[in-house]
C-alpha cells in the first residue's frame, strides 16, 4: 500500500516536473507520428492480416531508418480487426481515443471499412483501407476526403472483365450477378465498359442468394446463346452454379472475380468442371523497384515470397504514402498531410521507388511515388487503380496467363 | 417448351421444399406446435449422409445414415426438451425449438467448420426429351423423395401406429381415452419427421452444398408450404412444396428471379385470405 502511494507521487512528481518543463514534453509529442495498424489478423481476414500488419511496421521500420518524416519518427500501434465490424469499432475507438493515432491503416472488408469511416471521419483523420465496395468513394463514407482505398472498386474489376472478354475475342457476353453491391458492382461495373466499347451485352441475370438451385436463372442466361459469362459472384453460389451449369452440357466460357473462382471452386466441384475459367484478381506493380523492396522485408518477416499477399503490398504503400504526405507538409497538421498525400503519389512528377530516396527528391521538386501495390494514382475520391492478374483455370491449376492494365 | 423446363426444375425444388413441409405439419398435427429446429435437422442430415458418404463412397449409405441419425437426433430433442414441456404453451414450444435450432447448427459449425462441404458425386450430361432436359441425378433424387413419401404414408394410413398417430392429431383426449399411449405415438412421430428432415436434407445437400446455415434457410420456404397445405396435413404439405416449387419457376420470365420468392408468400396470401383452412383442411388431413 505504501509502496503503491509512493509510486504513485513520484509519478505525480514527475508529471509536474513535465508540465513544469514545456520543452521536454513537447519534444516527446513533436518526436513521434502514430499510426494504428488495424488489420484482420484473426477471422475470415486471417490468411492476410497478420502479414499486412508486419508489413506497416516493416514500412514504418524502412521510413525510420532514413531520417523519419518531417522529422518525426513513425510510431505503430497494432490492433486486430477480428474481420468482423463490431471488433473493428472498438479497436479503432482504442486506437483513436487511447493511443492518439493521427491515421488508421489496414481495414480489409468492405463491411469493417464502412464501420470504421465515421469514426475516423469525426476524429478528422485519415483512414486506408483495402475494400472494394462502391460506398466507400463518396459521402457520407468519403464526405471528408480522408478516407484512400488500395484495392480496386468493384466497378474496376468489371472494367478489368470488359478488357479480357475483347481480348479473348468473345462476342457475346451475358452476366451473371448475385445480388449485393459487390456483385452487382462488377457486372455493371462490366455492362459500361463493354458498352463503351460499342458491344452489346447479351442477358443479364440478378440471382438471389441462398437458392436451392439456379437452374431457372442459368437457363434464362444460356437462352441467349452467350459466348462468355461474366459473373459478380461468390464461392457458395459459384459452387452450385457451375455443377449446375456443366450438366446442362451447353458449352460456354466464363469470367469470374479471384474471389469465386479459387482453388476452394476447383475442390468442390473438380477439375473438369472448371477448366477454362477465367479468373481474374488484382496484382502488385510486381516490375517496380517499390516491388522489390516490398518482397524482401515480406520474406524477411514472413518466409514466404511477397506475391501471396497483395493486401500486405497495399498495407506497405499506405505507409509509404503517409510517411511522404508529411514529409512534404513539413509537419502533422492533418489538413495540410491530407493534401499532400495526391501530390506525393500522382503525377506528375520525378517517380521514386523508395522512402530514402522519395525523401531525397521531395527536397528537389515534386514526386510520384510508384508504390508495391500499384502505381498508387488516387482520383477524385481517393481509388486507386491496380493491374489485374488473369489467371486461366487449367488441369486444376490457376496459372497467370496475362496482366491487364486499365 | 421453355416453361415446360421451367415446370421441371420447380418440381425438383418443390420436392424438397414439401419434404420439410411434411416433417413441420407432422409434428404440428400431434405434438401441436411449429417445429424451428427442422431446418437444423435438415443440416444435420446432410452432415450425416455427408460424413457416411466420405466413408463408404456410396450414397445410398448416405441416406441411411440422415434417417437414421436424423431420427434420434429428433428423439433426443423430444426427450430431453419437449416432452418436459408438453404441457406448456406453444409459444414456450416454438422458442425451445429455436434454441435447439441454434444449439445444433452451433455443434455443426465447430464439429465440420463453416466453409462450404460438397457431395462429391459424379456429374453426368442429362437426359433429352424434346427440348426439356433432366440430369440423372434430378431424376434419382425425385425417385428417392417419392419413396420417403410413399413409405411416410404407408406408416401413417396403413400401420396400427399410424392410425394412432392419426387418432392422437384428430382428438388427443378421446384417443387416450381410447386406450391409446400417447409415449409410444410421440416416439413414433419424432424419429418419423426426423427422418424426413434428414433425407429433404441430404436431398439439399446434394443438390447444392452443405454450411451448418444452409437448413436454417430453408425454413421460412417450408413453413410457407406447411401452411399453405393446411397445417397438419401431410398431403397438403407436400402439394403446396410442389405449387411453391413450379410456381416460382414459371413465374421468373414475368416477375424476375429477385421476386419470385416474394410470390411465393403472395400465392400463400390469397389462398389463407379465400380458404383460411390451407388447400387441404386438417379435418380432411387427419381424420
Amino acid at each position: 500500500m505504501t509502496h503503491t502511494r509512493r509510486q504513485f507521487i513520484g509519478t505525480i512528481g514527475a508529471a509536474t516536473a513535465l508540465i513544469g518543463a514545456p520543452s521536454i514534453l513537447r519534444a516527446q509529442a513533436q518526436g513521434t507520428f502514430r499510426i494504428g495498424a488495424l488489420c484482420p489478423v484473426t477471422g475470415s481476414g486471417s490468411p492476410f492480416g497478420s502479414g499486412m500488419q508486419k508489413m506497416i511496421i516493416a514500412a514504418a521500420e524502412a521510413v525510420n531508418a532514413a531520417g523519419g518524416a518531417a522529422g518525426r519518427k513513425i510510431e505503430i500501434v497494432s490492433e486486430d480487426t477480428q474481420t468482423s465490424p463490431q471488433a473493428a469499432v472498438l479497436a479503432a475507438k482504442k486506437l483513436i481515443d487511447v493511443n492518439k493515432v493521427q491515421a488508421v491503416l489496414g481495414t480489409w472488408s468492405s463491411g469493417v471499412s464502412l464501420a470504421v469511416v465515421p469514426l475516423t471521419n469525426d476524429a478528422n483523420i485519415i483512414l486506408m483501407n483495402t475494400s472494394g465496395a462502391p460506398a466507400l468513394s463518396v459521402p457520407p463514407a468519403n464526405a471528408k476526403g480522408l478516407s484512400y482505398r488500395f484495392q480496386a472498386t468493384n466497378d474496376r474489376f468489371g472494367r478489368a472483365f470488359a478488357e479480357i472478354c475483347e481480348k479473348e475475342g468473345f462476342k457475346r457476353p451475358a452476366t451473371m450477378a448475385f445480388n449485393n453491391a459487390s456483385g452487382v458492382g462488377n457486372t455493371e461495373g462490366f455492362r459500361k465498359a463493354w458498352e463503351a466499347k460499342g458491344h452489346k451485352v447479351v442477358e443479364s441475370v440478378v440471382y438471389e442468394p441462398n437458392q436451392p438451385t439456379y437452374r431457372s436463372e442459368l437457363q434464362k442466361v444460356l437462352a441467349a446463346n452467350p459466348d462468355v459469362i461474366v459473373t459478380g459472384s461468390y464461392l457458395a453460389d459459384t459452387t452450385i452454379i457451375m455443377r449446375e451449369w456443366y450438366q446442362s452440357g451447353q458449352p460456354v466460357k466464363w469470367v469470374m472475380p479471384g474471389w469465386a473462382a479459387s482453388p476452394d471452386l476447383v475442390k468442390a466441384v473438380g477439375p473438369d468442371v472448371v477448366e477454362g475459367i477465367i479468373s481474374v484478381d488484382s496484382v502488385s506493380n510486381e516490375n517496380a523497384p517499390s516491388y522489390k523492396a516490398y518482397d524482401e522485408a515480406y520474406r524477411k518477416a514472413t518466409g514466404q515470397p511477397g506475391q501471396s499477399n497483395v493486401y500486405a503490398a497495399m498495407t506497405w504503400d499506405m505507409v509509404h504514402a503517409v510517411a511522404l504526405a508529411i514529409e512534404a507538409a513539413n509537419g502533422t497538421d492533418m489538413a495540410a498531410i491530407n493534401a499532400k498525400i495526391r501530390e506525393v503519389s500522382n503525377p506528375a512528377g520525378q517517380q521514386v521507388y523508395t522512402y530514402a530516396e522519395a525523401k531525397e527528391a521531395l527536397k528537389k521538386g515534386k514526386i510520384n511515388f510508384e508504390g508495391a501495390s500499384s502505381v498508387l494514382d488516387f482520383d477524385q475520391y481517393g481509388d486507386v487503380t491496380p493491374d489485374f492478374g488473369v489467371f486461366f483455370i487449367e488441369g486444376g491449376q490457376l496459372n497467370r496467363r496475362y496482366v491487364v492494365k486499365i | 417448351m421453355f416453361y415446360a423446363q421451367l415446370l421441371v426444375n420447380g418440381l425438383v425444388q418443390g420436392l424438397v421444399i414439401g419434404l420439410a413441409a411434411l416433417s413441420i405439419t407432422l409434428v404440428f398435427g400431434i405434438a401441436r406446435f411449429p417445429n424451428a429446429a427442422t431446418g437444423d435437422f435438415m443440416t444435420f442430415g446432410a452432415y450425416s449422409a455427408l460424413s457416411a458418404h466420405k466413408v463408404t463412397g456410396s450414397i445410398a449409405m448416405g441416406g441411411l445414415a440422415a434417417i437414421i441419425a436424423t431420427g434420434v437426433i429428433s428423439l433426443l430433442a423430444y426427450l430431453a426438451v419437449f416432452r418436459r414441456l408438453a404441457e406448456r404453451s406453444v409459444v414456450a414450444l416454438l422458442v425451445a425449438s429455436i434454441g435447439i435450432a441454434f444449439f445444433i447448427r452451433a455443434v455443426l459449425g465447430v464439429a465440420f467448420g463453416h466453409s462450404q462441404q460438397v457431395f462429391q458425386v459424379p456429374l453426368s450430361r442429362p437426359y433429352v426429351f424434346g427440348s426439356v432436359r433432366i440430369t440423372p441425378l434430378d431424376l434419382q433424387l425425385a425417385l428417392v423423395a417419392l419413396a420417403a413419401l410413399a413409405l411416410v404414408f404407408a406408416i401413417l394410413y396403413l400401420t396400427p401406429i399410424g392410425r394412432q398417430m392419426r387418432a392422437v392429431a384428430d382428438n388427443r383426449d378421446l384417443a387416450r381415452v381410447s386406450g391409446i399411449r400417447p409415449d409410444r405415438v410421440m416416439i413414433a412421430l419424432w424419429l418419423l419427421a426426423g427422418s424426413v428432415a434428414g433425407v429433404a436434407g441430404m436431398m439439399l445437400g446434394i443438390k447444392t452444398i452443405v454450411t451448418p446455415e444452409f437448413g436454417w434457410e430453408m425454413l421460412l420456404p417450408a413453413f410457407t408450404a406447411a401452411i399453405l397445405g393446411g397445417i397438419g396435413s401431410p398431403v397438403g404439405a407436400v402439394v403446396a412444396g410442389l405449387i411453391l416449387g413450379v410456381v416460382q419457376e414459371v413465374s421468373t420470365p414475368l416477375v424476375g428471379f429477385t421476386y419470385k420468392i416474394a410470390l411465393a408468400f403472395i400465392i400463400m396470401l390469397a389462398v389463407l385470405l379465400i380458404r383460411p383452412r390451407g388447400l387441404f383442411g386438417r379435418v380432411e388431413g387427419a381424420r
